[in-house]
Protein backbone atom coordinates (compact mmCIF):
# COMPACT_ATOMS: atom_id res chain seq x y z
CA UNK A 1 0.00 0.00 0.00
CA UNK A 2 3.01 2.37 -0.63
CA UNK A 3 0.75 3.84 -3.41
CA UNK A 4 -1.42 5.61 0.16
CA UNK A 5 2.09 7.57 0.71
CA UNK A 6 2.53 8.46 -2.75
CA UNK A 7 -0.55 10.17 -2.92
CA UNK A 8 -0.51 11.68 0.42
CA UNK A 9 3.28 13.69 -1.34
CA UNK A 10 1.26 14.32 -4.33
CA UNK A 11 -1.30 15.83 -2.70
CA UNK A 12 0.94 18.20 -0.90
CA UNK A 13 2.33 18.88 -4.30
CA UNK A 14 -1.24 19.81 -5.72
CA UNK A 15 -2.79 22.00 -3.40
CA UNK A 16 0.53 24.17 -3.25
CA UNK A 17 0.80 24.13 -7.15
CA UNK A 18 -3.28 25.18 -6.48
CA UNK A 19 -2.30 28.08 -3.93
CA UNK A 20 0.95 29.08 -6.53
CA UNK A 21 -1.63 30.06 -9.54
CA UNK A 22 -4.51 30.69 -7.42
CA UNK A 23 -6.84 27.76 -8.81
CA UNK A 24 -9.84 27.28 -6.61
CA UNK A 25 -10.33 23.67 -7.80
CA UNK A 26 -8.75 20.80 -9.48
CA UNK A 27 -10.44 19.57 -12.12
CA UNK A 28 -7.86 16.64 -13.26
CA UNK A 29 -4.13 15.37 -11.81
CA UNK A 30 -1.90 13.99 -14.52
CA UNK A 31 1.24 11.75 -12.78
CA UNK A 32 3.64 9.72 -14.74
CA UNK A 33 4.33 6.92 -12.90
CA UNK A 34 7.12 4.49 -14.24
CA UNK A 35 7.30 1.03 -13.73
CA UNK A 36 9.88 0.26 -11.77
CA UNK A 37 7.83 1.99 -8.73
CA UNK A 38 5.07 -0.54 -9.18
CA UNK A 39 2.31 1.79 -8.46
CA UNK A 40 -0.80 -0.18 -9.02
CA UNK A 41 -3.55 2.04 -10.91
CA UNK A 42 -6.48 0.66 -9.12
CA UNK A 43 -4.95 1.07 -5.66
CA UNK A 44 -3.36 4.71 -6.07
CA UNK A 45 -6.70 5.67 -7.89
CA UNK A 46 -8.80 4.67 -4.20
CA UNK A 47 -5.44 6.25 -2.48
CA UNK A 48 -5.78 9.58 -4.21
CA UNK A 49 -9.80 9.80 -3.57
CA UNK A 50 -8.99 9.12 -0.12
CA UNK A 51 -6.42 12.41 -0.20
CA UNK A 52 -8.51 14.62 -1.56
CA UNK A 53 -11.45 14.35 0.01
CA UNK A 54 -11.81 18.12 1.11
CA UNK A 55 -8.91 19.40 -0.55
CA UNK A 56 -9.04 21.56 -4.17
CA UNK A 57 -8.63 18.27 -5.54
CA UNK A 58 -11.95 16.34 -4.80
CA UNK A 59 -13.46 14.76 -6.90
CA UNK A 60 -10.41 15.23 -9.85
CA UNK A 61 -10.01 12.58 -12.19
CA UNK A 62 -6.26 11.03 -11.96
CA UNK A 63 -4.50 10.19 -15.08
CA UNK A 64 -1.84 7.95 -14.36
CA UNK A 65 0.93 7.44 -17.92
CA UNK A 66 2.74 4.34 -17.22
CA UNK A 67 6.52 4.84 -18.00
CA UNK A 68 8.29 2.03 -19.19
CA UNK A 69 11.77 1.71 -17.71
CA UNK A 70 15.13 1.84 -19.65
CA UNK A 71 18.09 0.87 -18.17
CA UNK A 72 21.85 1.43 -19.64
CA UNK A 73 24.90 -0.89 -19.20
CA UNK A 74 27.78 0.55 -17.29
CA UNK A 75 29.85 -1.68 -19.23
CA UNK A 76 28.94 -1.53 -23.13
CA UNK A 77 26.54 1.06 -22.92
CA UNK A 78 24.21 -0.75 -24.54
CA UNK A 79 20.58 0.94 -23.90
CA UNK A 80 18.07 -1.91 -23.34
CA UNK A 81 14.62 -2.56 -21.46
CA UNK A 82 14.99 -4.32 -18.13
CA UNK A 83 11.83 -5.77 -16.50
CA UNK A 84 10.97 -5.82 -12.61
CA UNK A 85 12.99 -9.43 -12.50
CA UNK A 86 15.97 -8.98 -14.77
CA UNK A 87 18.10 -5.74 -15.11
CA UNK A 88 20.28 -8.48 -17.16
CA UNK A 89 22.26 -6.65 -19.98
CA UNK A 90 21.19 -8.32 -23.38
CA UNK A 91 24.85 -7.86 -24.50
CA UNK A 92 26.88 -8.73 -21.56
CA UNK A 93 24.59 -10.86 -19.30
CA UNK A 94 25.23 -8.80 -16.24
CA UNK A 95 23.19 -6.24 -13.98
CA UNK A 96 25.22 -3.65 -14.01
CA UNK A 97 22.94 -0.66 -14.83
CA UNK A 98 22.25 3.13 -14.80
CA UNK A 99 18.18 3.73 -15.04
CA UNK A 100 17.29 6.24 -17.39
CA UNK A 101 13.78 6.02 -17.46
CA UNK A 102 11.29 4.33 -15.43
CA UNK A 103 12.01 4.73 -11.84
CA UNK A 104 10.27 7.72 -11.38
CA UNK A 105 6.62 9.62 -10.32
CA UNK A 106 6.03 12.77 -11.38
CA UNK A 107 3.43 15.14 -11.17
CA UNK A 108 3.20 16.24 -14.94
CA UNK A 109 0.20 18.92 -15.21
CA UNK A 110 -2.63 19.81 -13.39
CA UNK A 111 -6.15 20.91 -15.38
CA UNK A 112 -8.38 23.04 -13.85
CA UNK A 113 -11.95 25.04 -15.44
CA UNK A 114 -11.75 27.57 -12.48
CA UNK A 115 -9.66 30.48 -11.38
CA UNK A 116 -9.72 32.49 -8.72
CA UNK A 117 -8.28 36.18 -9.75
CA UNK B 1 -6.83 25.95 -17.90
CA UNK B 2 -4.03 23.31 -18.07
CA UNK B 3 -0.44 23.59 -16.45
CA UNK B 4 2.37 21.35 -16.88
CA UNK B 5 4.58 20.61 -13.90
CA UNK B 6 6.99 17.78 -14.04
CA UNK B 7 7.96 17.91 -10.58
CA UNK B 8 9.04 14.44 -9.18
CA UNK B 9 5.77 13.39 -7.00
CA UNK B 10 8.35 12.49 -3.32
CA UNK B 11 10.62 16.00 -4.08
CA UNK B 12 9.74 16.80 -0.38
CA UNK B 13 11.21 13.83 0.85
CA UNK B 14 13.81 13.80 -1.44
CA UNK B 15 15.31 17.20 -0.10
CA UNK B 16 15.31 16.11 3.28
CA UNK B 17 16.85 12.79 2.67
CA UNK B 18 19.91 14.94 0.63
CA UNK B 19 20.45 17.60 3.83
CA UNK B 20 20.36 14.09 5.77
CA UNK B 21 22.91 12.46 3.75
CA UNK B 22 25.35 15.86 3.94
CA UNK B 23 25.10 15.84 7.87
CA UNK B 24 26.21 12.51 7.49
CA UNK B 25 28.79 12.74 5.29
CA UNK B 26 30.37 16.44 7.17
CA UNK B 27 30.51 14.77 10.83
CA UNK B 28 32.13 11.47 9.00
CA UNK B 29 29.35 8.42 9.90
CA UNK B 30 28.22 6.00 7.56
CA UNK B 31 24.76 5.71 7.82
CA UNK B 32 22.65 2.54 7.13
CA UNK B 33 19.16 1.87 6.42
CA UNK B 34 18.02 -1.54 7.21
CA UNK B 35 14.66 -3.15 5.20
CA UNK B 36 12.67 -6.07 6.02
CA UNK B 37 10.15 -7.88 6.84
CA UNK B 38 8.76 -7.70 10.46
CA UNK B 39 10.59 -10.46 11.85
CA UNK B 40 13.59 -11.25 9.77
CA UNK B 41 15.77 -10.25 12.62
CA UNK B 42 16.90 -6.71 12.34
CA UNK B 43 17.17 -6.00 16.00
CA UNK B 44 18.78 -9.71 17.01
CA UNK B 45 21.77 -8.45 13.70
CA UNK B 46 21.88 -4.86 15.28
CA UNK B 47 22.49 -6.05 18.77
CA UNK B 48 24.87 -8.50 17.69
CA UNK B 49 26.24 -5.97 15.13
CA UNK B 50 26.96 -3.34 17.84
CA UNK B 51 28.48 -6.03 19.92
CA UNK B 52 31.02 -7.45 17.49
CA UNK B 53 32.11 -3.28 16.62
CA UNK B 54 34.30 -4.45 19.84
CA UNK B 55 35.86 -1.64 20.92
CA UNK B 56 33.79 0.67 18.90
CA UNK B 57 30.48 -0.39 19.79
CA UNK B 58 30.18 3.03 21.87
CA UNK B 59 30.57 4.45 18.61
CA UNK B 60 27.02 3.87 16.86
CA UNK B 61 23.64 4.64 17.21
CA UNK B 62 20.52 3.73 16.66
CA UNK B 63 17.58 5.08 14.91
CA UNK B 64 14.68 2.79 15.31
CA UNK B 65 10.98 3.02 13.92
CA UNK B 66 8.35 0.93 14.66
CA UNK B 67 4.43 1.71 14.37
CA UNK B 68 4.02 1.23 18.08
CA UNK B 69 6.17 0.52 20.83
CA UNK B 70 9.76 1.33 22.78
CA UNK B 71 10.87 -2.41 22.55
CA UNK B 72 13.07 -2.45 19.88
CA UNK B 73 14.95 0.62 21.94
CA UNK B 74 15.00 -1.14 24.99
CA UNK B 75 16.39 -3.63 23.93
CA UNK B 76 19.42 -2.07 21.77
CA UNK B 77 20.00 0.48 24.49
CA UNK B 78 22.89 -1.36 26.20
CA UNK B 79 24.46 -1.73 23.13
CA UNK B 80 24.67 1.29 21.32
CA UNK B 81 26.34 4.89 21.95
CA UNK B 82 22.36 6.61 21.60
CA UNK B 83 18.97 5.40 20.57
CA UNK B 84 16.50 7.24 19.25
CA UNK B 85 12.92 5.64 19.08
CA UNK B 86 10.50 6.74 16.31
CA UNK B 87 6.71 5.64 16.37
CA UNK B 88 5.45 6.36 13.23
CA UNK B 89 1.47 5.35 14.26
CA UNK B 90 -0.11 4.47 11.12
CA UNK B 91 2.72 4.38 8.53
CA UNK B 92 4.82 1.67 7.38
CA UNK B 93 7.85 3.46 6.55
CA UNK B 94 10.17 6.11 7.87
CA UNK B 95 9.99 9.81 6.79
CA UNK B 96 13.29 11.65 5.98
CA UNK B 97 11.92 13.97 7.93
CA UNK B 98 11.83 11.83 10.61
CA UNK B 99 15.40 10.76 10.76
CA UNK B 100 16.07 15.01 10.46
CA UNK B 101 14.19 15.98 13.92
CA UNK B 102 16.46 13.07 15.59
CA UNK B 103 19.75 14.20 14.45
CA UNK B 104 19.69 17.03 16.52
CA UNK B 105 19.22 14.65 19.95
CA UNK B 106 22.35 12.51 18.95
CA UNK B 107 25.89 13.63 19.05
CA UNK B 108 27.28 12.69 15.85
CA UNK B 109 30.63 13.99 16.68
CA UNK B 110 31.21 10.98 18.89
CA UNK B 111 29.42 8.06 16.20
CA UNK B 112 31.16 6.41 13.44
CA UNK B 113 27.93 4.49 12.22
CA UNK B 114 24.10 5.93 12.40
CA UNK B 115 21.88 2.17 12.60
CA UNK B 116 18.48 3.16 11.19
CA UNK B 117 16.03 -0.03 11.67
CA UNK B 118 12.98 0.99 9.70
CA UNK B 119 9.83 -0.50 9.63
CA UNK B 120 9.39 -3.82 9.27
CA UNK B 121 7.79 -3.97 5.81
CA UNK B 122 9.67 -4.98 2.27
CA UNK B 123 7.69 -2.33 -0.15
CA UNK B 124 7.07 1.41 1.53
CA UNK B 125 10.71 2.05 3.07
CA UNK B 126 11.83 1.44 -0.60
CA UNK B 127 10.22 4.54 -1.62
CA UNK B 128 11.56 6.91 1.00
CA UNK B 129 15.45 7.93 0.64
CA UNK B 130 15.90 8.41 4.35
CA UNK B 131 19.52 10.08 3.71
CA UNK B 132 21.67 7.00 4.34
CA UNK B 133 24.63 5.54 2.39
CA UNK B 134 23.78 1.60 2.03
CA UNK B 135 20.58 0.43 2.55
CA UNK B 136 21.41 -3.23 4.57
CA UNK B 137 18.47 -5.47 2.92
CA UNK B 138 17.70 -8.70 5.21
CA UNK B 139 16.21 -12.00 4.18
CA UNK B 140 15.93 -14.87 7.04
CA UNK B 141 15.46 -18.20 5.64
CA UNK B 142 11.91 -19.23 7.30
CA UNK B 143 10.28 -16.17 4.59
CA UNK B 144 11.57 -18.46 1.80
CA UNK B 145 13.57 -18.02 -1.21
CA UNK B 146 10.92 -17.20 -3.61
CA UNK B 147 11.14 -13.25 -1.91
CA UNK B 148 13.68 -11.85 -3.75
CA UNK B 149 11.55 -12.35 -6.91
CA UNK B 150 8.44 -11.47 -5.13
CA UNK B 151 10.29 -8.01 -3.87
CA UNK B 152 12.33 -7.23 -6.97
CA UNK B 153 12.36 -3.49 -6.22
CA UNK B 154 13.30 -3.44 -2.62
CA UNK B 155 16.29 -5.83 -3.00
CA UNK B 156 17.52 -4.20 -6.47
CA UNK B 157 17.98 -0.97 -4.35
CA UNK B 158 20.15 -2.84 -1.88
CA UNK B 159 23.98 -2.60 -1.14
CA UNK B 160 24.26 -5.81 0.68
CA UNK B 161 21.78 -8.29 1.17
CA UNK B 162 22.16 -10.22 4.90
CA UNK B 163 20.58 -13.92 4.71
CA UNK B 164 19.89 -14.53 8.15
CA UNK B 165 18.71 -17.25 10.66
CA UNK B 166 21.21 -19.77 8.84
CA UNK B 167 21.12 -21.88 11.57
CA UNK B 168 18.05 -23.30 10.74
CA UNK B 169 19.23 -24.10 7.24
CA UNK B 170 18.96 -27.97 8.18
CA UNK B 171 15.22 -27.90 9.32
CA UNK B 172 14.75 -25.22 5.93
CA UNK B 173 14.09 -26.05 2.88
CA UNK B 174 15.98 -23.10 1.18
CA UNK B 175 17.16 -22.69 -1.95
CA UNK B 176 19.95 -20.55 -1.53
CA UNK B 177 21.11 -20.63 -5.51
CA UNK B 178 17.62 -19.59 -6.09
CA UNK B 179 18.43 -16.18 -3.90
CA UNK B 180 21.73 -15.39 -5.66
CA UNK B 181 20.57 -16.17 -8.92
CA UNK B 182 17.75 -13.57 -8.46
CA UNK B 183 19.46 -11.03 -6.67
CA UNK B 184 22.64 -11.52 -9.19
CA UNK B 185 19.78 -10.56 -12.45
CA UNK B 186 18.76 -7.55 -10.27
CA UNK B 187 22.12 -5.79 -9.37
CA UNK B 188 25.36 -7.14 -10.02
CA UNK B 189 27.23 -5.24 -7.62
CA UNK B 190 24.93 -6.31 -4.22
CA UNK B 191 27.09 -7.99 -1.51
CA UNK B 192 25.38 -11.35 -0.30
CA UNK B 193 26.35 -11.85 3.15
CA UNK B 194 25.15 -15.08 5.20
CA UNK B 195 24.66 -15.00 9.06
CA UNK B 196 23.40 -16.75 11.94
CA UNK B 197 23.11 -14.37 15.02
CA UNK B 198 22.59 -17.29 17.60
CA UNK B 199 25.44 -19.03 15.81
CA UNK B 200 27.46 -15.64 15.38
CA UNK B 201 28.53 -17.12 11.52
CA UNK B 202 29.00 -14.84 9.12
CA UNK B 203 29.25 -11.84 12.07
CA UNK B 204 32.61 -11.13 11.67
CA UNK B 205 32.44 -11.30 7.92
CA UNK B 206 29.82 -8.96 8.05
CA UNK B 207 31.14 -6.16 10.32
CA UNK B 208 34.57 -6.66 8.34
CA UNK B 209 32.04 -5.07 5.33
CA UNK B 210 30.47 -2.65 7.25
CA UNK B 211 33.95 -1.08 8.53
CA UNK B 212 35.27 -1.18 5.09
CA UNK B 213 32.10 0.40 3.48
CA UNK B 214 32.85 2.89 5.67
CA UNK B 215 36.55 3.75 5.38
CA UNK B 216 35.39 3.84 1.55
CA UNK B 217 32.58 6.18 1.97
CA UNK B 218 30.46 4.71 -0.91
CA UNK B 219 26.61 5.95 -1.63
CA UNK B 220 23.86 3.76 -2.16
CA UNK B 221 24.36 2.41 -5.78
CA UNK B 222 20.19 2.91 -6.75
CA UNK B 223 19.98 6.45 -7.18
CA UNK B 224 16.51 7.33 -7.75
CA UNK B 225 15.63 10.09 -10.61
CA UNK B 226 14.94 13.47 -8.76
CA UNK B 227 13.62 15.33 -11.23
Amino acid sequence: MHELSIASALMEQIISEAEKHELSHIDEVEIHAGILRQVIPEVMQEAFREVSVKTVAEGALLIIVEIEAQARCRKCQTVFEPTLDSFLCPHCQIADVDILKGDEIILAAIMSNSVNL
Amino acid sequence: MKINIVKNVLKANDLVAQANRKTFKEKGVLAANFISSPGSGKTTLLEKTLTALGEQQHKATVIVGDLQTTRDAQRLEPFAYQVVQINTGTSCHLYANQVAESLPKLDLEAVEYVFIENVGNMVCPGEFDLGENIKVILLSLPEGDDKVAKYPTIFRAADVVLLTKTDLEPVMSFDKKQVYDDISRLNANIEIIEVSAKTGEGLSCWVEWLKKRRKEGIGAQVKFITE
